[in-house]
């Protein structure tokens, strides 16, 4: 069991900066989702704390030791590929068996390994098949397979569900939660993907331009979010996101305000006219247009019936709002 | 099946048998002619002959020199086979996984052996030759048609090797496996396309290598069939017959290389290595 330490990490390709200075702390046996926008520098993180990138400056520290420098495989890491990168001229069997051959652990001890993998993931009847004659979500089981038998003490995951089909996608993230329980090592997750992130992680790190907007446990960041980027990120449907205006605040830049936190009321400060709705069955999702305000969308009860075209009065929860200020981050309430 | 489609099917045959008669016409009468009188061979080169006589094959069979020379090739194609894949994919999987100072401007000096013409560089490689002292053995043959060999081998495996996919090296690495081992048990395992492709093209080439051998190789004992077929056509200055059958002998053993290769020349092997 480790925890992850990284300390005025700094990427640079070329001339450009990919990541400026970041310090983060993943705690030991933490499953630790990296969120944001593709081409955010998460990948690049993650293969740092790996070691197949090296940083051009700050420190990495797992479990206590300093691995800036040490080669991959000496830093007791494994990592999943969104590419999944199987052998594909080795059997499912070989594919899971090969880094510890590499080790040179013992053959029952391998065995024994291989085929406790296979019954985590349920691949016992694949075991001699090529990753060629596997389905997506099988060869992603056998990557998944190749980190396990190895012990290791931090797991990194770079997009392994993107590959995947919706259907396929949700079944591998519970399945990846119940691995995390069982193991109980730490897990560093990379996606794009905010619904990953909270369904997945105890601790999310938003990550915008190389630089980390916030960390904080998934309803910490839905809850309290500190910058008006984490606001629109986290949450589906997105938070309206509204001009200062519409709750008549000078030194108010946005007001936020998710779609759970409207009410129709008769006496409500902001007309709008639905366009489109949405019946979820427990939920209507209306996309409406606010006047003056742009649009916005309102999330209500299932039972609610509303026809596109007609007219309603909304009012936010005073609580809920999310006041941010001109240079984006959060203001706390001084209503 | 509509006509147009008839059609289009039929004058594709037609032109793949015309093309494929060029090849084996003149392969089919050199079989042939092995079994006619040489009166025969000038009259009617291609028709069927008259008499199967079989004593010309059966000849150069019993002839312990036939198989010498055949064996001479086989250790020399083989050799060279073997040298060139080993060294190229060696020196193309540098070019293709390490970055280092110089290596573009190396690769462009590796390349610039295509454009070198073999006949011209005869004389300065017989020089080299025999001041080192490999007149007469196999590797006065093996040794300058590896290195004439190896251009048009790295350029081939180089590019090969830059389509593997990234992550596998990556993996690899995570799995504790370093560069020399990769090479060995992930990347030639995988690029058996593109080493069957080359090695046809190699044995090809040396099996059917005249002027090198004739220069540096002068005893009998160390000749190759090539030049074998020359000292036949010295002492049967007219029999047509006997040369032909000879070199229906000859064609043998590199048909049956090329048969073996060809099952690895399919692409797609490395289907289910990344994505899905
Ligand atoms: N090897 C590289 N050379 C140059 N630029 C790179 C390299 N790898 C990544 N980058 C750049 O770094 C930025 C972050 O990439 P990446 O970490 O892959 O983003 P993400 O995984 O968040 O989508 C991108 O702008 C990308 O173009
Ligand atoms: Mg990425």
């Amino acid at each position: 069991m480790a925890d992850v330490q990284l300390t005025g990490i700094t990427k640079t390709f070329g001339a450009v900066t990919v990541i400026p200075d970041l310090n983060l702390s993943v705690p030991d046996g933490s499953f630790t989702v990296l969120v944001g926008p593709s081409g955010c520098g998460k990948s690049t993180l993650l293969r740092m704390i790996a070691g197949l990138e090296s940083p051009t400056a700050g420190g990495i520290r797992i479990g206590g030791t300093d691995v800036t420098d040490a080669e991959p495989s000496d830093r007791g890491i494994s990592m999943v590929f969104q590419s999944y990168a199987l052998y594909p001229h080795m059997t499912v069997a070989q594919n899971i068996d090969f880094g510890l051959r590499l080790a040179k652990v013992p053959a029952a001890e391998r065995a024994a390994r291989v085929s406790e993998a296979a019954r985590i993931l349920s691949l016992e009847a694949y075991l001699d098949r090529k990753p060629g004659q596997l389905s997506g979500g099988q060869r992603q089981r056998v990557a998944i397979g190749r980190s396990i038998v190895r012990h290791p003490e931090v797991f990194l995951f770079d997009e392994p569900l993107s590959n995947l089909d919706a259907a396929l996608r949700t079944q591998m993230r519970v399945e990846l939660a119940q691995l995390h329980q069982s193991i109980g090592a730490t897990m560093i997750y990379v996606t794009h993907d905010q619904v990953e992130a909270m369904t997945l992680a105890d601790q999310i790190v938003v990550m915008k331009d190389g630089h980390i907007e916030q960390v904080g446990a998934p309803m910490e960041l839905y809850d309290r979010p500190a910058s008006e980027f984490v606001a629109s990120f986290i949450g589906s449907p997105k938070m309206n996101l509204l001009p200062g205006r519409a709750i008549a605040r000078d030194d108010v830049k946005i007001a936020g305000i998710r779609p759970e936190h409207l009410h129709i009321e008769s006496e409500g400060q902001w007309r709008a006219v639905a366009k489109v709705v949405e019946t979820l069955g427990a939920d209507t999702i209306a996309y409406m247009d606010a006047e003056g305000l742009g649009e916005i969308t309102v999330r209500l009860p299932g039972h609610i019936r509303l026809k596109a075209g007609e007219r309603l009065a909304l009012s936010p929860e005073a609580a809920n709002l999310h006041l941010f200020g001109h240079d984006g981050r959060r203001m706390e309430h001084s209503a | 099946m509509s006509r147009s489609h008839f059609w289009r099917n039929f004058a594709r045959v037609a032109v793949l048998c015309v093309v494929a008669s060029f090849v084996l016409a003149p392969m089919l009468a050199t079989a042939l002619g092995g079994f006619k009188s040489n009166a025969e061979i000038r009259m009617n080169a291609f028709a069927l002959p008259q008499d199967w006589d079989v004593s010309f094959y059966g000849a150069i069979l019993a002839d312990p020199a036939f198989w010498r020379y055949l064996g001479n090739s086989l250790l020399i194609s083989t050799g060279t086979v073997a040298l060139t894949l080993l060294v190229g994919a060696a020196a193309a999987y540098v070019f293709a996984q390490i970055r280092f100072f110089g290596s573009r401007m190396l690769f462009s000096y590796m390349l610039l052996g295509l454009m070198f013409p073999f006949a011209t560089a005869i004389l300065p490689l017989f020089i080299k030759v025999r001041d080192i002292g490999l007149l007469d053995t196999y590797w006065a043959v093996i040794l300058p048609q590896t290195a004439f060999g190896l251009s048009l081998a790295i350029l081939l495996f180089r590019t090969f090797f830059e389509q593997l996919p990234k992550e596998l090296f990556e993996a690899a690495r995570i799995d504790g496996c370093g560069y020399v081992r990769f090479f060995f048990r992930i990347t030639l395992p995988l690029s058996t396309p593109i080493l069957a492709t080359v090695g046809v093209f190699v044995f090809v080439q040396s099996w059917n290598n005249f002027l090198l051998p004739l220069v540096v190789l002068n005893s009998r004992e160390a000749f190759t069939w090539p030049l074998g077929m020359m000292q036949f056509r010295g002492e049967y200055v007219t029999e047509w017959n006997r040369t032909l059958a000879f070199v229906t002998l000859t064609i043998l053993p590199a048909i049956v290389f090329f048969l073996a290769a060809q099952k690895y020349i399919v692409a797609g092997l490395t289907g289910g290595a990344v994505k899905g």
